[in-house]
């Protein structure tokens, strides 16, 4: 699986390549900030105070324009104020229309998208690698029929599929315990954690394909080897063939594809929140959907959340093009379907 | 000859493939939850209403005669009736295609104009600062998400220089052409350029990034192999070199990646429309979800899903040509 050989080559692509270093420090810190976010919050994500609403970042500033109307000297007049409202450190990159901190939800955001991207990822991976190195092992028949199977689920855009299944079968949500919270270490913030079930689930479905094709690739070439042949003619079972030899031999490119699949699912969780379709409102995409509305007088309600988007799919490219400058999997790098 | 049989092997897997679509969008309606008579049957409704919007719709029929009518209603171009405007499901979904491929037409040309070059520029100019600033831009471009770009245009374009229109498509560009010939006028075209704009930047953005990448890397992997050496010995001019030999052979894997990328191009499609009400397939998507209108959903994928097929076959025969070598495996 992972040889010595392996070894080196990461480490000599990584020390020869700035790049490579900086996605694996963006990667170790958003993993740290998603791990950490009750502790790293400064607010609870989802406490309101509308006293403090449409608070802008640190650094910026902006007027709000009322009108009231006024007894002034016996007669009714119409008074126009323009109040300056200042940032505070309280509240670092500002507050939503509903006063909640910024910050505090863009770090808890990080748990949500690096978890469906995770779990997601893993069950794309599970589901496609089976059905690939059956398909490239038993060849034939199975083949034809598992693969114009994946090309069916190649016609339906993921993006597309995901939304009509998430929109179809609800927006089922699982409620995890926050072990932080549980152990007492910060009492004040939530003191559960809301994966959404259903979004995990079909972007594992919607998915898998990529995988497929890369494991059966590797099993059609691999099937040839003279070690399956000498497995076999001793009597070894299909299933233990596949399981020993072909699926070890096809870790290397999957790890590389798995990695490129957490960025596009990161990217499709966020637009599925984007959407509405979603099981939790703790999501950076959820709130560049909720800033929406407030484009003209608080700009970085949609902002801010984009900007973590970004820097986190950034760093996960990078280490994933790292993997494959220093695996070169032949693969061909841009599998999975990103850009959502 | 034998590329004609290539593209009629393709097209035979093709109609397979399609079968397996509308096989899907039919059994969509049976893995979930809830039946499609409360959504069209008040909620009061009695057992012998919904018996009998059952029976018109044919929901009481055995599975295996509801999908014959289903394949059989599709061949014949009829996909049923709206369950809310109770119009012909199939003049909703054509009436929103045009709208729909204008969109990703534009997007992809702009995008192809735009990374062919790039990629060529940067690696031509390996690690000097035109390489960096293309690297930088296609990393940045293929991990931005479409949506939120869309909507930091709007922030900066609509908002705060009020130049372009953020909503609707204007007169769409076969509006904006007959505005042209009949009056000559240009406004129409201008009118036509200040609504689509925007979208298209938003959807092709991760394209041309993407592109620019891959060309970026086949470039490199070309210029590098000893045939290039032997075209540069003979003393081919460097223009040559590069567009004549380097780029073609560079174009076959982007072929291969755009042709594998076009589902990412129709959902990117999806969430652009969602983001600048644009009137095409996506938003009717997504609205026929939300409000259950099944005939309307139904549509709309087979029609995407056709539309993949159909296309995959045209890139399919592109590769076939650029590259003979596949005809023959």
């Amino acid at each position: 699986m992972i040889s010595p050989r392996t070894i080196r080559n990461l480490k000599a692509e990584f020390r020869g390549s700035a790049l490579a270093k900086l996605g694996l420090c963006i990667v170790v810190l958003v993993v740290a900030v998603a791990v950490l976010a009750p502790v790293l919050a400064p607010h609870d994500p989802t406490a309101q105070n509308l006293d403090r609403s449409q608070l802008p970042p640190v650094g910026f500033s902006t007027t709000t324009n009322s009108t009231s109307t006024e007894m002034v000297n016996g007669s009714l007049q119409v008074v126009n104020e323009t109040t300056e409202i200042n940032a505070t450190l309280t509240y670092p990159l500002g507050t939503d229309s509903l006063g909640r901190d910024m910050l505090s939800r863009v770090i808890y955001g990080a748990r949500t998208s690096l978890l469906v991207g995770l779990l997601g990822t893993g069950l794309a991976a599970v589901i496609g690698v089976t059905v690939g190195l059956v398909a490239g092992y038993y060849r034939g028949r199975v083949d034809d029929a598992l693969m114009r199977s994946a090309d069916v689920m190649l016609a339906f855009p993921s993006l597309v599929l995901a939304i009509a299944l998430v929109g179809l079968w609800g927006r089922a949500a699982w409620s995890v315990p926050d072990p932080l919270v549980v152990l007492g270490i910060t009492p004040e913030m939530p003191a559960s954690f809301v994966l959404p079930g259903t979004v995990i689930v079909v972007v594992g479905l919607v998915n898998w394909v990529w995988f497929a094709r890369v494991a059966r690739g590797e099993a059609l070439s691999v099937r040839e080897e003279s070690y399956i042949k000498a497995a076999r003619s001793v009597g070894a079972s299909d299933s233990f063939v596949i399981r020993k030899h072909v699926l070890p031999n096809s870790a290397t490119p999957v790890l590389v594809l798995a990695t490129i699949q957490i960025a596009a699912i990161i990217l499709l969780e966020s637009a599925l929140s984007f959407l509405g379709f979603s099981g939790t409102t703790l999501s950076w995409g959820f709130d560049i959907a909720q800033g929406r509305d407030y484009l003209a007088s608080s700009w970085w309600i949609s902002t801010v959340p984009g900007v973590a988007i970004v820097i986190t799919v950034i760093g996960i490219n990078l280490v994933g093009d790292w993997l494959r400058d220093a695996l070169d999997p032949g693969i061909g790098g841009e599998g999975g379907s990103g850009g959502a | 000859m034998a590329l004609g049989r290539f593209v009629l092997k393709r097209a035979l897997q093709g109609i397979v493939v399609v079968w397996g679509v509308v096989t899907v969008v039919f059994g969509l309606r049976f893995i979930t939850p809830g039946s499609p008579i409360n959504v069209i049957a008040p909620l009061d409704a009695s057992a012998e209403t919904k018996r009998a919007i059952a029976q018109e719709l044919g929901l009481d029929e055995p599975l295996y005669v509801q999908y014959a009518d289903y394949v059989v209603g599709l061949l014949q171009g009829d996909m049923g009736y709206s369950y809310i405007s109770n119009t012909q499901a199939s003049s909703q979904v054509f009436a929103r295609l045009p709208a729909t491929l204008e969109l990703a037409v534009v997007a992809t040309i702009v995008a192809i104009a735009i990374s062919i070059p790039l990629g060529v520029l940067s690696a031509t100019r390996r690690n000097e600062p035109a390489d960096y600033g293309a690297t930088l831009f296609s990393l940045g471009g293929i991990s931005t998400p479409n949506f939120w770009l869309g909507i930091m245009l709007v922030l900066v374009f609509a908002v705060q220089l009020e130049v372009f229109k953020t909503s609707g498509r204007g007169p769409g560009f076969g509006g904006a052409l007959a505005t042209l010939l009949t009056s000559g006028s240009v406004d129409g075209l201008l009118t036509w350029l200040s609504y689509i704009t925007l979208p298209a930047i938003t959807l092709g953005t991760y394209f041309t990034a993407l592109v620019t990448r891959l060309t970026r890397s086949g470039m490199l992997d070309e210029l590098g192999q000893s045939y290039i050496k032997a075209v540069r010995a003979k003393g081919l001019p460097e223009t040559l070199v590069r567009y004549k030999h380097a780029l073609r052979n560079t174009l076959i894997p982007v072929i291969t990646v755009l042709g594998l990328q076009l589902g990412t191009l129709i959902g990117g499609a999806v969430i652009t429309e969602a983001v600048f009400d644009w009137p095409g397939l996506g938003t009717l998507v997504i609205n026929s979800i939300t409000a259950r209108d099944w005939p309307i959903l139904q549509g709309s994928l087979v029609v995407i899903g056709v539309g993949f097929v159909l296309i995959n076959l045209a890139v399919d025969t592109l590769y076939a040509y650029v590259n003979p070598q596949v005809v023959h495996e």
